[in-house]
């Protein structure tokens, strides 16, 4: 078969097709895999048990103990349990390094070939066509599988509704620094302000190097560069010394996943099937997984020899069983939070603790919105679709 | 005729954010570059709201 797209979700799923025996191409637009990274590339230390993965040392800029989150008016609530630590990733190696074990299990692998369109038989997806090195080629193959992210061409092709809208989007941009002061915590700035409808986010990647970014809400009239040098500017504090090393940036899906993630010989997983947390628009876990169950299913239907769409359901009925009702919660969430002026910011993280903090992110919202209303109940409008009210 | 998308590459990050909210798929990213099939193009102006770096200008023919 067919892999588009050699990141964390596509090389997982050729890693674990081709440890069962099918023959696997996983194809890559870019030169060099892991590149450009246009993420925030922070991973929760848990996901590595729940994923089977292990993270090379050399693929971990820094190690994070927990988070902190910044009213406009600079209050804070710091969280830091054993659930809230991880890592700040080396996208570039970590990518490479799940595309190398992809090989290991003796998948291909051709990095510098772009899918161009699907190849149809019978009106059925049979392959793509696609570009390597001045050549056109096709790859013929009885199940496609696009893990091309926010992209989705192919997947589009095919009939799937992973186009993004603006108003389910945020768009990113993103410096890596060198010479701003670090702690080993994720730090979240949040301000309509500064960033309508999204954040600031400061990820150390060591003692002084950090990704600083922000996410903006696609249907709002604020540009992320503009804003985000708005930030730096009115934060000497942090940023006096700081020069930029990279310029990332990019869209993310802050919305629902689509609505199918499979059809008669083809499969979509992680961010092409939207497949990404709504609060922090973090993909990489959640694709690894998705390679994981679409690559089970995959065997199944090899083993039979029938890659029709009954065969391959079982891994979007099994993730939308076990994960699709934790990030509809993060997405009524936000859809919540989007609503909040700056003056609610501040009552809310000056009214909460680091317990209550806790309770929210792991979905357990009603005892915090409780809390906050006694001190503000007007924010009952706003907050209370959290509780059921 | 007159071209309905242009871009400044002096800006573009290649993100590919434009090609991901394009509604007609007419935007692809080749490696640093950001091709658009003009005959597909409708000119909406999504590509040129989403981009975080405001490298696109779309001109409505």
């Amino acid at each position: 078969m067919v892999v588009l797209g050699a990141g964390p979700g596509g090389s997982t799923f050729g890693k674990k097709a081709a440890a069962a025996g099918m023959k696997v191409l996983v194809l890559d637009k870019k030169k060099e895999i892991g590149t450009p990274v246009r993420c925030g590339e922070g991973i929760a230390e848990h996901s590595e048990a729940e994923l089977g993965i292990k993270v090379l040392p050399n693929a971990i800029a820094s190690t994070i103990d927990g988070a902190r989150v910044f009213a406009p008016n600079g209050k804070t609530i710091r969280l830091k349990t054993p659930s809230t630590r991880g890592y700040v990733l080396e996208r570039k190696l970590f990518d490479k390094h799940l595309a190398m074990d992809a090989v290991r299990a003796g998948a291909h692998v051709l990095p510098h070939t772009l899918a161009a369109s699907l190849i149809k038989k019978d009106g059925k997806p049979a392959g793509v066509k696609a570009v390597h090195m001045g050549e056109e080629i096709e790859f013929r193959a009885p199940l496609v599988v696009s893990a091309e992210g926010m992209e989705a061409k192919i997947a589009r092709e095919a009939g799937f509704d992973a186009k993004a809208t603006l108003y389910d989007v945020d768009t990113c941009f993103e410096y890596e620094m060198a010479g701003v002061p670090c702690e080993p915590y994720i730090d979240l700035y949040f301000s309509t302000r500064i960033a309508n409808r999204g954040y600031v986010w400061i990820f150390p990647k060591g003692k002084d190097v950090a990704n600083v970014g922000i996410g903006i809400g696609g249907n709002v009239n604020q540009n992320p560069k503009v804003q985000l040098d708005l930030f730096i500017s009115e934060h000497p504090e942090l940023f006096k010394r700081a020069q930029p090393v990279e310029y990332k940036g990019g869209i993310i899906s802050v919305g629902a996943p689509i609505n199918e993630f499979v059809k008669d010989n083809f499969m979509v997983i992680g961010t092409a099937a939207h497949q990404v947390d709504p609060i922090h628009g973090g993909g990489i876990g959640l694709a690894i997984e998705a390679g994981n169950l679409a690559a089970e299913s995959a065997v199944e239907a090899f083993k039979k020899g029938d890659y029709s769409k009954k065969n391959l359901l079982p891994y979007e009925e099994k993730w939308r069983k076990q994960t699709g009702p934790k990030l509809a919660k993060r997405l009524m969430l936000r859809k919540v939070l989007e609503k909040l002026s700056d003056d609610d910011w501040n009552h809310i993280v000056g009214s909460i603790n680091e317990a209550d903090l806790d309770k929210v992110l792991s979905g357990d919202y009603k005892p915090v919105v409780a809390k906050v209303l006694i001190t503000r109940p007007t924010l009952l409008k706003v907050l209370g679709v959290l509780t059921g009210i | 005729m007159v071209q309905k998308f242009s871009l400044d590459s002096s800006k573009c990050i290649y993100c590919a954010g434009c090609v991901s909210v394009c509604p007609v798929l007419a935007l692809t990213l080749n490696e640093t570059k950001i091709l658009c099939d003009e005959g597909k193009c409708i000119a909406c102006g999504t590509c040129e709201k989403g981009c975080p770096v405001a490298a696109i200008k779309i001109t409505k023919p």
